[in-house]
């Protein structure tokens, strides 16, 4: 249980004399579901970012499974089984819900370059798409354009796609942005359902999402890991309730 | 949907019986409308579902045709294969150079890429007529069609058949094409390149192979265009032939499948039948182009398909009491607008401008009528005519906004 599958060891990152991660430790459990939270501007965004493979750390070394993934490509982390959501929402706007899934689920399948056989007739895709959709409470969409579906249901579209290649570890960025308390409820539901067997590192702003979701919580202040600890500690954590909880907590 | 296959037969019928139901002129015109369907279709694989506009097309259109002159050549004469296989070698030609250019081009998307794609072609343009072996200098290469498998490929139906046989493989292969998880992948990259890097899916590669494969249809539309013609021309690298392949495309329409084919089809027979009328069929070519951007921006299939496919809303449907007049409106305008090119063209043109210095104002005749340049009738019915149309389609668009407008 203990032993990590995603370390970052001393990472930093700079875009040009900007100094946005400042060493970062950190070692996320197999299994754990895993928040980060810190004040905006903290590089949350940009620590998920240097873990999926969008930037390259300045320098300090990022293992997955034991073995370096820092630098490499998207393509290359994601087939390595880490998959990501986005902030903003990032999906394929101008093809339909079920196409959308599809897409995600076909890398799985080592499907890439295949010219020679029918995606309709690959009934294990097909089926894994429909499951998918019925488990984002999509299915009376499935046949909708992307760019036409309601705000959340495209966060619900977002994080599909991010499971759709079955990862190891998913990193979801804010997944409950914008969302409505019913929504926020169910997509809490589908989360802890989906990290039942995999690890989960997610940064989100709602914090009583977090502290309900989260096994351990790590807080991160002008790209400084200031703390580390299960939501207890970090509850009590005199330096975090200073830096960032303040009130928010006390209340 | 049962009435898909239907249509498609029917078309496929009406495409074999041409020959009996056309002159031989129009046979040729018919070829050449195939040839240009083909060429559009290849392109827009490109650049209608995978989202990637090439300016540079003719570079391997024209490779493929260069390509097939010379396997006509081989052996002296006596052809690298037979004459109803030709086309292959000018696909295989396309093929390979589009994997070339698509490896440089691919690595940068939007405007960088068509410049890429523009620059490759220009070079290829540049570059060809000081590679005379390869390319014939000004005067081309010429080649002969052999006679292969009982028949002659002497005469014009045969080749109509061939190249039908070619265009329409080719299409069905696009079609299923599209159905492939490659063929969807294609749609990933036009929609959302980083979405698909993020999926674990290798974009370079992919976009590379799309280019590659659009190539090679464009070669095997090249290779035709050889074996119809007999010979190959400096001209087809020019970039002109990658314009018109462009323009065909969005008239018809990028995303849809055979938008891009009857574009093709309808531009390149209104070019045969305006080209022997008047002089100005390029103008015409360049306001068709710039209405059908204007007012049908999904190309003229596209907008068809949108209108017939019942995903409007309710009410938005076909009124003939508003389409009628609306088309006779469009009708009168184009007369109009037709009558005032052609007198301008003809008062513009250099023999008219020496005999006007003279002095002398001589009549025109055009149309069977005689019209007096320096008389204000001959401008002004046309123009009014131009202004009644337009006014009527105006006047039956205003009256259907205030109609939509209630019932909403």
């Amino acid at each position: 249980m203990s032993d990590p599958i995603l370390r970052l060891e001393g990472v930093h990152k700079s875009f040009g004399p900007a100094h946005i991660i400042r060493g970062v430790d950190l070692e996320v459990r197999r299994g754990e579901r895993h928040a980060v939270i810190g004040p905006n501007g903290a590089g949350k965004s940009t620590l998920f970012h240097l873990c999926s493979g969008e930037f390259a750390p300045s320098s300090g070394r990022i293992l997955l499974d034991g073995q370096e993934i820092g630098g490499m490509k998207p393509a290359e982390v994601n087939c390595r089984g880490l998959a990501r959501s986005f902030q903003i929402t990032n999906i394929f706007p101008g093809i339909s819900v079920f196409e959308n899934l599809r897409l995600a689920v076909m890398r799985k399948h080592g499907l890439q370059f295949t010219f020679w056989r029918r995606v309709s007739r690959l009934d294990n895709v097909t089926q894994e798409v429909e499951g998918l959709i019925e488990r984002l409470r999509l299915g009376h969409r499935a046949h909708t354009l992307a760019s036409q579906l309601s705000y959340s249901e495209q966060r619900s579209l977002e994080i599909g796609m991010t499971l759709a290649s079955d990862p190891k570890v998913i990193l979801l960025d804010e997944p409950m942005a914008g969302m409505s308390q019913e929504e926020t409820e169910y997509t809490v539901g589908l989360i802890r359902e989906i990290a039942e067997d995999r690890t989960l590192l997610i940064v989100e702003h709602d914090m009583s999402v977090v502290f309900s979701l989260a096994d351990r919580i790590s807080v991160l202040v002008y790209g400084e890991m200031i703390a580390t600890g299960t939501p207890k500690e970090i509850r009590e954590n005199p330096q975090v309730k200073e830096a960032y909880l303040g009130e928010e907590v006390a209340a | 949907m049962k009435l898909r296959p239907f249509l498609i037969l029917l078309a496929v019928m009406v495409l074999l019986a041409i020959p009996w139901l056309v002159s031989s002129s129009m046979l040729n015109a018919a070829i050449q409308m195939l040839i240009a369907a083909l060429f559009a279709m290849a392109f827009s694989l490109l650049c209608g579902q995978a989202g990637m506009l090439s300016f540079g097309h003719a570079a391997y259109f024209g490779l493929g045709a260069f390509a097939t002159v010379h396997a006509m050549n081989a052996f002296n004469g006596e052809g690298l294969l037979p004459t109803p296989l030709l086309p292959l070698a000018g696909a295989a030609v396309g093929l390979v150079s589009g994997v070339v250019a698509g490896y440089f081009s691919t690595k940068r998307t939007g405007v960088y890429f068509a410049m890429i794609t523009l620059a490759l072609a220009e070079l290829l343009h540049a570059l060809a007529p000081h590679l005379k072996g390869t390319f014939g200098g000004e005067a081309g290469i010429s080649s002969f069609r052999m006679p292969a498998w009982g028949f002659g490929f002497g005469t014009a139906i045969e080749v109509y058949y061939l190249t039908l046989f070619w265009v329409l493989l080719a299409i069905g292969l696009l079609y299923l094409l599209m159905l492939t998880p490659l063929g969807r992948l294609a749609l990933g990259l036009r929609e959302n390149q980083r979405r698909l890097r993020f999926l674990g899916y290798n974009v370079h590669a992919l976009g590379t192979l799309i280019f590659a494969i659009s190539a090679m249809f464009s070669g095997l539309a090249g290779a035709l265009q050889s074996l119809n013609i007999e010979a190959a021309n400096y001209a087809e690298l020019e970039t002109h032939v990658s314009t018109v392949v462009l323009l065909n495309s969005f008239i018809g329409g990028v995303r849809v499948f055979l938008g891009p084919a009857i574009g093709a089809a309808l531009m390149t027979f209104f070019g045969h039948v305006t080209s022997d009328v008047t002089r100005v069929w390029l103008l015409y070519q360049g306001i068709i182009f710039v209405l059908v951007m204007m007012f049908l921006p999904r190309g003229i299939v596209g907008e068809l398909v949108e209108r017939f496919s019942g995903k409007r809303p309710a009410g938005e449907g076909i009124r003939l009491s508003e389409m009628l007049p609306r088309l006779a409106g469009i009708a009168v305008a184009a007369l109009g607008g037709v009558v005032l090119i052609e007198l301008l063209q003809r008062v513009m043109s250099r023999d008219y401008r020496a005999l006007a210095a003279g002095g002398q104002w001589p009549e025109i005749t055009m149309m069977g009528l005689s019209w007096q340049p320096g008389s204000p009738l001959t401008w002004l019915v046309p123009l009014s005519a131009l202004a009644l149309g337009l006014a009527l389609v105006l006047g039956v668009n205003r009256r259907a906004a205030a109609r939509r407008e209630a019932t909403a």
